[in-house]
Parts: C-alpha cells; sequence; structure tokens
C-alpha cells in the first residue's frame, strides 16, 4: 500500500509541476494573475505530494518492508530506528526524493512570499523553478524509482552502508548540504526570469542577494558538518582529502560566495553586471554537476554512489541548465552593460574586482584538479587521481591573498581612497598583526604558511575591529549612548554591513585553525600489548584492554576495542575502536577523540588481536581543530545576522502588529 | 561582429563539456587504481597449505597469477571454475599461486576438497601479503609478468573474460 501511494504521489508531482511551468508561461505571456496563482497551488501542491512519498518510504524503512528495493538495499531488521529514518537520502533515489522534497519547499516557500510582489518577475521565476522540480520528478518516475518493487521479497535486507550508519552526524551533515544545493535554484531562477524580461536592474539583485546568502548559510554550515564528519569518522586524522565530492561541494560554495561580492558591486554601482549573472549561472549549473558526479560512477569516491541508469538524465540536464542560463545572458548581454566605472586603483570595487578574480582562479583550480581524472579517464581510459598536494600547493596561496583582501575590502571607501584614509585605518591593525607575528616567532612558530596566516588573520581582526569601534564610538558621542549599545544599535541597523564582518572574522579564525593544525600535528603510530605505554607529542598512551563484543545496539555488528588511558597536559581514558559490519568487506574505524581548546588528540586503531592482547595505534596530536569548527559557527552566526530581517521589514511582510514597536514603527510599503 | 562572434561561447563551452559528462558514464566508481601495478612483486616467504615453503624467488621467469580466496568468500566459489580451466590448458606457461586470506589453513583445505584442488600452491598468509599488494577483499587477483612486474588487478570474481585479458597483460595467450 504505502509503496503505491508513494509512487502515485511521484507521477502525480511531475504532472503537477509540468502543469505549473504551463501556467506560469501563460500567466507571463498573457499577463495573467489567475493562471499565475494557479501555477503557485500547483507548486504547493507538488511540495505537498512529495512529502507524502517521503513519509511513505521513511515509514517502509522503519517497517523494513523489503518488498521495496531501496529498503532491502539500504535497510536490515536490526537496523536502528534513527538509522532507517536517514537512510531516506542515504543512497541514490532516497536522495533524490529527498531533494525533490527541498526543491519543491524553497519553491513553495518563495513563491508565496513573493505571492503579491514583482509581478513581472514572478512568473518567469516559478516556470524556472517548476521546469527544475519536473526534472527530479521524471528521474524519479523513470531510471531511479525509489519505490521499485523486489520479488522474490527477501526475509533480511541489506542494511545501510556501513560507514553511513557509523555516527549521528551523518543525519545532519547531508541535509544542510542539500538545503544549499537545492536553495541555489532560487538566485538562478531570479537570474533567468530577469533576463527574460530584460529587468536586469537592481531589482533582482536586492531580492537574490538574501536569497543567495540562506542557501549559502545551509551549504556552508554542510561543507563545514562534513568536514567534522569525516574528521570524526573516518579515522585518517584529517577532515579534508580534496575528495571529489568534496570539491563538488565546494565549487558551489566558491562561485556563491564570488557572486554575493560581485552584486554588491551590481547593485551599489553598476559595474560587474554580466559577471554576477553568470556567476548564478554557474553556481546552479555546479550543483548539479555535484549531483551528477555522485550518482552517475563518473568518480571514484567515498561518496560515491553505485553506478546508476541516471548518470545520462543528469549530463543532459547540467547541459540544458548551461546552455538556457548562457544563452539568455549572451541574448541579453547588451542590456547589461556595465555603468560606465572606472574605480580607483586603491578603492572597494578593485577590491570587489580582485576578490573574484581570486575566487575564479579557486574555482579553476579546483575544477581543474576534480574533473582531470575524468578527462583522462574519458581520452586514455586511466585512472588517475589527482591529490591533495596539487590542491594546497595551489590554493594555499590564492587564499592567502583572499583573507587580505578580506580585512582591506570593507575599510576602503567606495570610488578610491587617500593616502591619509589608508594610514589611518591600516596602521593600528598593521602594528597588531606584526606583533602577532613576532609574538608567534617566539612562541616557536616557524614556516612562511603559519606566520603568514596569522599574520594576515590578526590583520583583518584588527581591520575589522577598529571598524565596528570606530562606528561605535561616533554613533555613541552623536547619540549619548554607551560604547555596547552603540555597537548593537550600529549593527542591528547595518546587518548586512556587520553581519558580513562576523563571517570574515569567522573565516580568520578557520584560517588560523587550519594553517596550525596542517602544519603543527604529530603523530605516532606503534602495536602495543596490554599495559604497554606510547609516547607522541607531550601525550603518554597506556593501553588498558582489547574487547570484543557486539554493538549494543545493532548485535550484528562486532566491535573491537581497545581501552586506552592517556596522561599529559590532559589526562583520562579513552576508547577507540573498529567495527565489523557484516555488508562490509573492511572495518569501519571509529577513531577516538578528545577535543581540548588548544588540541585534539585523535587514535585510531588500525589492528587488535583481544586473545594475544595487542592493538596496533595510531596517534595523533592535532592543534587548533577546535577552532574550526567554532570558527564555522561564528561564520553561520554572522550571515544569519545578516539576512535576519529587521524590524522595519518584519512588519511588511507579516502585517501582524508589531509587539514592542509603537504605532508609528508600523510603515507598510518599503 | 561582435554581437554573432558571442554565441560562439556556447558551443565553445557545451561540446567538451557534453563530452566529457557521457564519456564516462558507467564507469564503476569502486575501481580506485591500484598502488601495486607496473611495481615489482613484493619479497615474501610463506607456507603453502600442504607446508613447503614458497618465496618470490619461486616465481622468477615465469608470468603468474597470484589469486586471494578464502573458504568463507562466496564469489570465490563461483570463479574457481576459470582457474581450474587456465590451470588445465595453460601447462607450464604461467604459475598459478592462491593465497588463502584470513582464513584457518584446515577450512580452506576443506574447501579445496569439495570445489576442486588444481594443484597449485596455496599459501598462507599471515595478512602481511595482503596488505603488501593492497588487497580490499577477497576474491582479488593480481597478474605478474615474467619480470617480476604486476601488471594487472581483477577485484571480485574471475571471469573467462577478465582472466584473458589479465594474461593478455602478463604476454600469456590462451587458445
Amino acid at each position: 500500500m504505502l509503496p503505491t501511494i508513494g509512487h502515485a504521489a511521484i507521477v502525480v508531482a511531475l504532472a503537477l509541476t509540468l502543469y505549473a511551468a504551463l501556467a506560469f508561461w501563460l500567466g507571463a505571456r498573457r499577463n495573467d494573475r489567475a493562471a499565475v496563482a494557479s501555477g503557485r497551488a500547483a507548486m504547493t501542491g507538488a511540495f505537498a505530494l512529495t512529502a507524502i512519498a517521503s513519509v511513505a518510504l521513511m515509514a517502509s524503512l522503519l517497517t523494513h518492508d523489503f518488498s521495496i528495493a531501496y529498503v532491502a538495499r539500504n535497510n536490515a531488521t536490526t537496523t536502528p530506528p534513527f538509522y532507517s529514518v536517514i537512510s531516506l537520502w542515504a543512497a541514490l533515489e532516497g536522495s533524490i526524493l529527498f531533494w525533490a522534497l527541498l526543491l519543491t519547499g524553497w519553491s513553495a516557500l518563495l513563491l508565496h512570499r513573493y505571492r503579491d510582489r514583482h509581478a513581472e518577475l514572478m512568473p518567469w521565476v516559478g516556470l524556472t523553478l517548476a521546469l527544475g522540480s519536473a526534472f527530479f520528478f521524471a528521474v524519479m518516475t523513470w531510471p531511479g524509482n525509489p519505490f521499485e518493487r523486489l520479488t522474490p521479497v527477501p526475509g533480511e535486507g541489506n542494511g545501510p552502508n556501513a560507514l553511513l550508519q557509523n555516527n549521528p552526524f551523518m543525519g545532519l551533515h547531508p541535509p544542510l548540504l542539500y538545503l544549499g544545493y537545492t536553495g541555489m535554484a532560487i538566485p538562478f531562477a531570479f537570474g533567468m526570469a530577469a533576463l527574460v524580461t530584460g529587468r536586469t536592474g537592481p531589482e533582482w539583485l536586492a531580492i537574490v542577494r538574501r536569497w543567495t546568502v540562506i542557501p549559502w548559510i545551509f551549504l556552508t554550515a554542510g561543507i563545514v558538518a562534513g568536514a567534522w564528519w569525516s574528521y570524526e569518522v573516518l579515522g585518517w586524522g584529517g577532515y579534508w582529502a580534496w575528495d571529489p565530492v568534496e570539491n563538488a561541494a565546494l565549487l558551489p560554495w566558491l562561485t556563491a560566495t564570488a557572486f554575493i561580492h560581485s552584486s554588491m558591486v551590481a547593485e551599489r554601482r553598476g559595474g560587474l553586471r554580466t559577471w554576477t549573472m553568470a556567476l548564478v549561472v554557474f553556481t546552479y549549473v555546479l550543483t548539479l554537476v555535484g549531483t551528477f558526479l555522485t550518482r552517475s560512477g563518473v568518480v571514484a569516491s567515498v561518496h560515491a554512489f553505485t553506478a546508476s541508469a541516471i548518470g545520462p538524465w543528469f549530463a543532459v540536464a547540467i547541459l540544458v541548465a548551461l546552455a538556457g542560463g548562457l544563452g539568455l545572458l549572451l541574448w541579453r548581454l547588451p542590456n547589461l552593460a556595465d555603468r560606465d566605472v572606472a574605480p580607483n586603483a586603491v578603492s572597494r570595487e578593485s577590491a570587489f574586482l580582485l576578490n573574484n578574480v581570486l575566487f575564479l582562479g579557486l574555482t579553476f583550480v579546483v575544477l581543474f584538479g576534480t574533473l582531470l581524472p575524468m578527462i583522462v579517464e574519458g581520452a586514455t581510459g586511466d585512472r588517475i587521481s589527482v591529490g591533495a598536494p596539487y590542491f594546497n600547493a595551489i590554493n594555499a596561496p590564492l587564499f592567502g591573498a583572499l583573507l587580505f583582501l578580506m580585512g582591506i575590502g570593507p575599510a576602503l571607501p567606495w570610488g578610491g581612497a587617500s593616502w591619509r584614509t589608508i594610514r589611518d585605518r591600516f596602521g593600528g591593525p598593521l602594528l597588531l598583526a606584526v606583533g602577532a607575528a613576532l609574538v608567534g616567532v617566539l612562541l616557536g612558530m616557524r614556516g612562511l604558511p603559519q606566520l603568514g596566516t596569522l599574520f594576515l588573520a590578526i590583520l583583518v581582526l584588527g581591520i575589522l575591529g577598529d571598524e565596528l569601534i570606530r562606528g561605535a564610538r561616533s554613533r555613541g558621542r552623536s547619540r549619548g549612548e554607551t560604547p555596547p549599545t552603540a555597537a548593537w544599535r550600529l549593527a542591528t541597523r547595518n546587518r548586512r554591513r556587520y553581519g558580513g564582518y562576523v563571517v570574515h572574522a569567522g573565516i580568520c579564525v578557520m584560517a588560523i585553525a587550519v594553517a596550525v593544525s596542517a602544519t603543527g600535528a604529530s603523530q605516532a603510530s606503534a602495536t602495543l600489548h596490554i599495559g604497554e605505554s606510547m609516547k607522541v607529542g607531550g601525550y603518554t598512551l597506556t593501553l588498558r584492554d582489547v574487547v570484543v563484543e557486539p554493538l549494543r545496539d545493532d548485535p550484528r555488528v562486532t566491535e573491537t576495542r581497545a581501552e586506552l588511558d592517556y596522561r599529559g597536559s590532559q589526562s583520562g581514558a579513552l576508547v577507540t575502536a573498529q567495527r565489523d559490519y557484516p555488508n562490509s568487506t573492511t572495518p569501519i574505524a571509529t577513531p577516538g577523540v578528545r577535543t581540548f581548546a588548544t588540541e585534539d588528540l585523535y587514535v585510531t586503531l588500525l589492528q587488535a588481536d583481544a586473545s594475544g592482547g595487542t592493538a596496533s595505534l595510531q596517534v595523533f596530536r592535532n592543534p587548533l581543530v577546535a577552532w574550526i569548527w567554532l570558527g564555522g559557527f561564528v561564520v553561520v552566526v554572522g550571515a544569519v545576522f545578516a539576512v535576519w530581517p529587521d524590524r522595519r521589514r518584519a512588519v511588511v511582510v507579516a502585517p501582524a502588529p508589531a509587539r514592542e514597536a509603537p504605532a508609528s514603527v508600523q510603515v507598510t510599503g518599503a | 561582429m561582435r554581437s554573432n562572434l558571442r554565441w560562439l561561447l556556447l558551443p565553445a563551452l557545451l561540446l567538451p563539456l557534453g563530452w566529457l559528462l557521457f564519456v564516462n558514464i558507467g564507469a564503476d566508481p569502486r575501481t580506485i587504481p591500484s598502488q601495486i601495478i607496473c611495481r615489482s612483486l613484493p619479497a615474501f616467504s610463506l607456507t603453502t597449505l600442504d607446508g613447503d615453503t614458497f618465496t618470490d624467488a619461486d616465481l622468477a621467469g615465469r608470468p603468474a597469477v597470484i589469486n586471494f580466496w578464502a573458504s568463507w568468500c562466496g564469489p570465490c566459489v563461483a570463479e574457481h571454475p576459470v582457474l581450474l580451466d587456465v590451470a588445465s590448458v595453460a601447462g607450464g606457461s604461467v604459475q598459478l599461486v592462491g593465497v588463502v586470506y584470513q582464513d584457518r589453513p584446515a577450512s580452506a583445505a576443506g574447501w579445496l576438497r569439495r570445489y576442486g584442488d588444481g594443484g597449485w600452491p596455496d599459501l598462507v598468509d599471515d595478512g602481511n601479503l595482503a596488505l603488501d599488494f593492497g588487497v580490499t577483499g577477497p576474491p582479488e587477483t593480481y597478474f605478474v609478468d615474467a619480470d617480476g612486474i604486476v601488471r594487472d588487478r581483477v577485484v571480485g570474481p574471475l571471469t573467462t573474460q577478465s582472466m584473458r585479458d589479465g594474461l593478455h597483460e602478463i604476454g600469456v595467450d590462451l587458445s
């Protein structure tokens, strides 16, 4: 029953999205508001049906209904309920259903929010979103049906991918990432609408900046969560491997970040408009490339789903999106010609321009490294892999330059800066940064990468702090507010600007932590008998016991566990394990990680023999890793602060009476 | 002029991208390149199931097929006839070697009695040889040429075709 309902919901949703596309098209051509409203209702209906299909699949997973091929492949009777539920996005067909759920959800939300505004743009926005959604329903109707039946019905399923059921973080990382990916359809839809209607002025940019930052927040959180997952689960002691699929998430993040910056120039000064539009197209196409890479079998990766028949479908969709986007862009090229801006060399415009050049450079480096194995294999049939040294060597200086721009860009005035301004704004922070670098040298830091990063990050933090203090002081003086009040009011009245500063500060924290943890780690490996000790990075680890027993919440899984005591600047006990899943040929590492403010102690079990009482361990002391996650959190908080609706606008959107505001604040129409 | 030329950008971007997207579709994402291909056979000295000592020197000067298997491995049963076929026609042109992977020698010997012993040596591995080869799980087969260089690797059960291709790589063509 459930599979029938689920499948029917998908087929009807396909029909509804196609109908919505037609209705939006007619609505746009004939300026027919009723048709547009009907298209909007159809998109909401498609979202509701996708939700029904998703619940049907989740329920089938929870009840272990192995008559569905997807459930038989990715679930077993012993799978804990939590992992049954999140199996919705743990494999190919389910992840497409989940993708469609989020995409139609974003679409319905957006179309509803802007139902009374931007009447020229919205039908075309709806049309783009409807076609984009229809594609996913078509994939689920034909090659990737999540409700495909299996006969004869097996008595037991294969169980979820062992790697994916080893850590509850699996419940968080993909949804965040998918929310980011699918949300990038919104700026693309607005871009297409702007191009079709020829309304390529500031109108669409104002909406789209906000609607790019929102999915950008999810994408950022998803990438950081993915790095965390990789660190906590994979047991190799690192968090970023330049895996093709990690790169696939990073690529749209780079272009979206470039867009957020270039759109400021387009909006404020009328420059970089063609470029900004192209970034919107590339970002969307790159999200599709990301899904293609994971789902078509073209790259070797821990993330790759099984090779499947949907590869060609995604390849065609990528080509159509790129051809459509670029075609419209080329058609409208004359309209997009930049207003004549010839900025001073030292100005905020040129900082933004340079920022975009660097982001483009990073995108190209990552894209080239990711696609090169595909090009080589296509041309010669050989499988090669491009490793971390390539990415690290080329990207590190680009990231360094970006870090520098991050600080000076926001402090430079539009138009041009005088020497006096430069001296006033950068003198103090520069001294601070030189001081920090000297302290770094005294503390024993060597090598250009760490010292350079420390110098740049402190410079940026100094400039940002100086900006805030300067603004707060002048506000406090003119309005008689205390400095903290003045700073808070200043920030909440310029959310975009000060939210952006917080994001930059978070990136600086991450940059320092990445540079130090990448170069300052120490590691050692040894085989210990019970009672023996090893030393690494100031810690002494003693093997207390080796235990083999079935896992409590899934007895099919055998856990081999080494119990250790560690002594050093911190002391305590930790456990590191390997888990043998019946559906995995290799045991899955479950590293033991102890996180402190200054460093992580990270222990992976390589091999253990319970009868002989020995364990082979690999131990890492990774400095400052916790600050990477903390920096990522600061980035997300800053971005949320930047897009948080301010009070005046909130009243416009939701015409309910404002709770605390006096009546005079309830202005309408902004 | 400029307004027309700009349209060349579309095919210039789309055609290479289209080629790139379609050319690799259907490839198996799990075939990660093996480290050992084009390198020398690692040195080893192991005991066979019959109790003899067998070392890498015993393979010198002759092409060899090294097959990692275990009695607990289902696909190993499926591929076994392919190995028996080669053993029956190859004569002295190629040396077959089995390596028992994470298994008890008694179980392995019982398995051979049940499914047929082709007469080639089966080495009992302490785990190190599999590590040296980078074995991910049985069955896995490596093709080594007469100079002792590993030339090809098949992950998963052998088929007549993959066996023939592997042998071809090490200069053995059985008709």
